[in-house]
């Protein structure tokens, strides 16, 4: 047997593990690369390459930014740091048509400038921002699919625990991503904001006006979200000037997210405790996902399958954007079925160096396919954030839920070509970094 | 069973409490690295034992994270499934999972050993660091053990009404 046909049935064998067996994504990517290498090399070499991959994928220094990162976000979470924000975004817009709407939306993008969980977005947004759409009598199917869609911009925006593992699996630079995903992020936002507009002049109803506010009680409230600005602020720019190391980012971040909580008198004990756990049982699965990839990756490489799919790809009578479409669409169709993080680790092997041979920019590339899985986050039969929602909003039927976010399809769909045609969207600001 | 169960959840405990406060010493250690720094020159080591920190709330987290059901799997299809059938797929995963990272903690185990035996150091700061592999080793001994319990808990019936 060939070894790119071996390489091939062990892509075969992971998928059916996955979605027949059920088994946890970087345990199944994990069996199978360690299968498939005892079959090519040796059960020695696989026993020894597991081991060894495992120990240095958990030791290795690059990846400690995930759990710093994770925990900033889970201290601004458990510090209610959503709620401040949503109630300056309402004061700013929300005496607009359909604005309580774009506030939530804005919040959900500042919220994502701190925390890279689309989870903990969906689930205080829903909680803060739709008892007071309810209020107000906005539609529920456009609350909610507001909700669900602006807490997809948690992995968007940087800091993202998504673009992190995009950096470290290309070995592309994790500042360069989190620049390109500020233009990213900042386009959907706007898209999004502009899907309740136009919902709202095609139904008024839907969207009332909220009360109006002074300019000093706008200016007041932005007070209350200043911090998160300056938490922000801090991490890019060190990463901006060279300051920090990502991983020192997601350090200094985390103990200014913890200060400002003990501060504020917003962080619990209780608070913190959580923020720990949650952390390390959030980071464990993110990294175990990478380690499983990691695995599998070993075995795909002396199968040289990803090196074969690229020269092959590159070869065929397609244009490069017929052939980047063709990667979109399969993103757009595996990110509905499964978990971005393990979408991405799976592909990447496969698609990266398809980019880099049709010689699209890797930064672009990086930011373009994490927008392309934020679909997936909403859409069914997975849309893990749509689900969270759907749990949290008791009275909304989940259908309605995902009917809701159906408006907000064309909007990511319209983003995701601009970035293609406009790359220079992504690519201006980690060229500066230059 | 239920001895080994609670023992079991102890031990969890224990883990997640050493992981968190790993994470703590992170933090700190690279900050107070980053004032040093700046003030006078830099913490000697932090990168090397970012790293096996790194390891250890990783590697105490994995049980942790099992029995909270907190690894990502794709139920797509399996949802689809009747109860039965999944009950036997979570059997069969446990136990395949159990034998699977037994063995990666037996050879982590193995490696730790071998470099505890050759005396290897860090690059920078020259100093043993065995233990945190022997520590991966036992995070990765511990998931197993929990996948164990949860394959055999899944095949008693009555446990299942109890949990």
């Amino acid at each position: 047997m060939s070894l790119a046909l071996v390489g091939i049935i062990g892509i075969v064998v992971l998928l059916l593990i996955l979605f027949f067996l059920g088994m946890p994504v970087g345990f199944a990517m994990a069996l199978v690369g360690f299968l498939g290498f005892c079959y090519v090399i040796s059960l020695q070499a696989g026993l020894n390459m597991v081991s060894s991959v495992l120990w240095e994928t958990l030791a290795k220094y690059g990846l400690t930014v995930i759990p710093l990162f994770i925990f900033m976000g889970q201290i601004a979470f458990y510090s209610g740091v959503n709620e401040k924000l949503y109630k300056a975004a309402y004061r700013c817009v929300g005496h607009i048509r359909g604005g309580i709407a774009m506030a939530t939306i804005l919040a959900c993008a500042a919220f994502a400038a701190i925390c890279g969980s689309n989870a903990a977005t969906a689930a205080t947004m829903t909680t803060v921002a739709l008892p007071e759409m309810n209020k107000f009598n906005y539609n529920r199917k456009l609350s909610t699919g507001a909700i669900a869609c602006g807490s997809t911009l948690g992995v968007v925006i940087p800091p993202s625990v998504v673009l992190i593992i995009i950096g470290l699996s290309t070995e592309q630079s994790i500042a360069k991503l989190f620049y390109g995903g500020i233009g990213a992020g900042v386009l959907l936002a706007f898209f999004l904001m502009l899907t309740v507009y136009v919902v709202c002049r095609i139904n008024p109803s839907w969207g009332p006006v909220g009360p109006r506010t002074t300019f000093l009680e706008k200016i007041k409230s932005l007070s209350g979200a200043f911090e998160m600005v300056l938490l922000f602020f801090l991490v890019m720019l060190g990463l901006y000037f060279g300051f920090f190391t990502p991983t020192e980012a997601g350090a200094v971040g985390s103990l200014f997210a913890v200060l400002i909580g003990v501060f504020q008198r917003s962080l619990s004990w209780k608070g913190f405790i959580s923020s720990v756990t949650d952390t390390l049982r959030v980071s464990c699965m993110v990294i175990m996902i990478v380690a499983g990839a990691m695995i599998f990756g070993r075995f795909l490489a002396i199968t040289r399958i990803p090196f074969d799919i690229a020269t092959w790809v590159v070869s065929l009578p397609i244009p490069n954007i017929g052939i980047l479409l063709i990667i979109v669409f399969i993103y757009i169709v595996g990110g509905a079925v499964m978990d971005a993080l393990a979408l991405l680790l799976i592909t990447i092997p496969i698609f990266f160096p398809v980019a880099m041979e049709l010689g699209y920019d890797p930064i672009w590339f990086g930011v373009t396919i994490t927008v392309v899985t934020t679909l997936g986050a909403v859409t069914p039969p997975v849309g893990a954030t749509t689900y969270v929602v759907g749990g949290m909003a008791k009275d909304v039927p989940l259908k309605d839920v995902f009917t809701g976010v159906t408006y907000f399809l064309p909007a990511y769909i319209l983003c995701i070509l601009i970035l293609m045609m406009f790359p220079g969207l992504v690519t201006f600001l980690p060229g500066l970094l230059q | 069973m239920h001895t080994l169960d609670k023992l079991i959840q102890t031990l969890v405990k224990i883990l997640v409490f050493v992981g968190g406060v790993a994470l703590v010493v992170m933090i700190c250690l690279t900050c107070a690295n980053i004032f040093f720094r700046l003030v006078w020159f830099p913490i000697r080591g932090t990168f090397e034992f970012m790293g096996y920190f790194g390891a250890v709330v990783t590697a105490f987290a994995l049980a942790y994270t099992e029995v909270k059901k907190g690894h990502i799997a794709v139920d797509v299809v399996v949802s689809g499934f009747s109860r039965k059938t999944r009950k036997y797929l979570q059997v069969v995963n446990s136990f395949v999972y159990f034998l699977f990272f037994a063995t990666a903690a037996w050879h982590i185990a193995g490696k730790a050993s071998n470099l505890r035996k050759t005396g290897e150091v860090t690059e920078t700061l020259q100093v043993i660091y065995y233990p945190f592999t022997y520590a991966v080793a036992l995070g990765f001994g511990v998931l197993a053990l929990v996948l164990l319990v949860n394959a055999v808990k899944s095949l008693s019936p009555e446990k299942e009404h109890s949990t």
